[in-house]
């Protein structure tokens, strides 16, 4: 009996075991390694690391303006792209939901931003927003043209917005379509039938039967805005005069720029709180999906 | 009735209309690519003079495109395989086992999903030096591994969920051993799920530049081509006659994939979309 056991211990390590050891050393190890950071002070280089309690805690509450400031970053991009990207990605879905070849089309056009890189995404608009304006300028004269648009605080974060939402719309896009496919057609033409116009239509059947899909979406693109990171390193670099700075970013530049390693830990920490609020939530959103479907 | 459905609707012209919009700055730069620079600044909206292909053929010499291809490449291909044969394996064994370490070994693996990258992409860099892997091809591999998994094993965990447990059953009673059930049978029922698994990772590894910058970081002889060019072009004043046929080139490939796979991407997205 105890050789079966050991058996089958030995079958589930093989099978299981060099999964997790990935798993573990990419993200589950670095992360408790946060745990133990956070509380010294560390350049991230030398041998000195002095232990210095809940400190550099109370330095992020107490004294870190660039942090908050971060924090503010994050909420009004939170806001500009969650309400953009959903309101947008749901007009699309909804006039693409056929099983039309033009609407294929259509899909596909939205959606290829989504699979090219962010060194293309990235080059791309420093290409348009530099060298192209500049000859539109030429050509047309207009002012608008003429604007540093990655230059100017308040106009570098409508460049962030639009980028983000041009790249990330067809992934929103899609997961729409799929909460309208799943709607029976029945009820919309029954809706029909009853006399209620295409706006009514909309507004008493689809909505409502849409709503787990808008739910997730939106949830998702909350937690997405949270962790803005990647187009602000590759693009903006929190510039200009650091107003793009996301939580993210901020942390990473706390680690790699100003050498502050215990203090970027800390911030990872507290980071984590921060969305995982959304995640919570989603799940659990997602979960009564489940159990509806 | 009948004229009232037929009748445009607007919301759908629109849509259309916007979808061509949507792809304009890819358009750009791809009839930008053929230019000079100052054709580029004269005019960025006309068309080429002529569609020679000199700065493609420059840019692919000068800037090692061999090299940074076959780089990526071999990323994408190393780390999809070890995906592919590790998490369907890790998921079936999982669904499959009722007990504590199975349990554990499950929430290890998934719990990640719900932690952002970014709380602990610093301490995983310093985790790699730690071991000495930074600007290593393996470290990064391995790290990309194990950045993939969690959401791979999710996926294959609930595909594995609902296929029938008879089928192993009848199986095991015929005499099959634990791997040849699994590679014989469970691993081709498996097969719609891994295609989206491999649609979805090979798109990642091949775009990924976050962690190469990470983890290769400025040692040319493991950079990717996508941490290569930004190094290379994202300076103030870059080099645009070669950056942008370089964009284009590094493109081509997952627009390809894109066209051919685009099925499996779609159906793969809401998939993943859980996702935390």
């Amino acid at each position: 009996m105890k050789g079966k056991k050991q058996k089958e211990f030995l079958i589930f390590a093989v099978f299981v075991f060099p999964a997790v050891a990935f798993v573990l050393f990419a993200t589950n190890i670095p992360f408790v390694m946060n745990l133990y950071y956070s509380v010294f002070k560390w350049n991230g280089i030398g041998k000195s690391m002095e232990f210095v309690g809940l400190q550099n805690f109370i330095s992020i509450f107490t004294n870190d303006a660039m942090f908050w400031k971060g924090v503010r970053f994050t909420l009004k991009f939170a806001v500009y792209f969650v309400v953009i990207v959903n309101i947008m990605a749901l007009g699309v879905a909804l006039a693409l939901s056929k099983e039309k070849k033009s609407a294929g089309v259509g899909r596909a056009f939205y959606y290829i931003p989504y699979i090219i890189s962010l060194t293309a995404i990235s080059l791309i608009w420093k290409f348009i927003l530099g060298p192209g304006f500049e000859s539109l300028y030429q050509i047309t004269g207009w002012e608008i043209f003429k604007w540093s648009w990655v230059g100017v605080p308040k106009l570098a974060f409508y460049v962030v917005v639009v980028m983000t939402v041009w790249q990330n719309l067809g992934f929103y896009m899609v997961n729409y379509i799929a909460g309208i496919m799943a709607v029976p057609k029945e009820l919309m033409e029954a809706a029909r039938i009853d006399g209620a116009s295409r706006f009514q239509t909309f507004r008493k059947v689809t909505i409502p039967l849409i709503m787990p899909a808008i739910s997730i979406c939106t949830l998702t693109s909350l937690t997405f805005a949270f962790k803005l990171f990647d187009v602000i390193m590759v693009f903006t670099k929190g510039g200009p005069a650091n107003s793009t700075v996301s939580v993210a970013y901020n942390i990473y530049k706390e680690a790699f720029t100003n050498h502050n390693y215990g203090m970027a830990t800390a911030k990872s920490l507290i980071f984590v709180v921060f969305v995982l609020m959304v995640t919570v939530l989603q799940m659990k959103v997602t979960k009564s999906k489940e159990i509806e479907a | 009735m009948k004229k009232r459905w037929k009748k445009p609707n607007l919301l759908i012209i629109i849509v259309f209309a916007a979808s061509l919009l949507w792809l304009i700055p890819l358009l750009l730069i791809f009839l930008n690519s053929f230019k000079p620079y100052n054709d580029m600044m004269q005019n960025f909206l006309a068309l080429p003079k002529s569609w020679g292909l000199e700065m493609y053929l420059e840019t692919w010499t000068k800037f090692d495109f061999p090299r940074l291809i076959g780089n990526t490449l071999f990323y994408t291909v190393v780390s999809v395989a070890g995906i592919v044969l590790l998490a369907p394996m890790a998921a079936y064994k999982l669904a499959r086992t009722k007990n504590r370490l199975s349990s554990i070994c499950f929430v290890l693996i998934i719990l990640p999903m719900m932690v952002p990258f970014q709380s602990y992409m610093i301490t995983l860099t310093r985790l790699v030096a730690n071991v000495n892997l930074t600007g290593t091809k393996t470290g990064y591999i391995i790290v990309t591994i194990g950045l993939l998994m969690p959401l791979a094993v999710y996926m294959i965990h609930g595909f594995v969920k609902n296929i029938p447990i008879e089928l192993e059953e009848c199986a095991r009673i015929d005499g099959a051993t634990n791997l040849r059930l699994y590679f014989l049978i469970i691993l081709p029922l498996l097969k719609p799920i891994l295609t989206t698994v491999v649609v979805l990772d090979a798109l990642a590894v091949w775009n990924d530049i976050i962690t190469n910058q990470l983890i290769v970081g400025g040692n040319q002889a493991a950079m990717n081509i996508q941490n290569a060019l930004y190094m290379q072009f994202s300076a103030q004043s870059a080099d645009w006659e070669h950056a942008l046929p370089g964009i284009i080139m590094s493109m081509i490939p997952s627009l390809v994939f894109f066209i051919t796979m685009q099925k499996n991407i779609v159906g793969g997205v809401t998939a993943g979309a859980v996702k935390g």
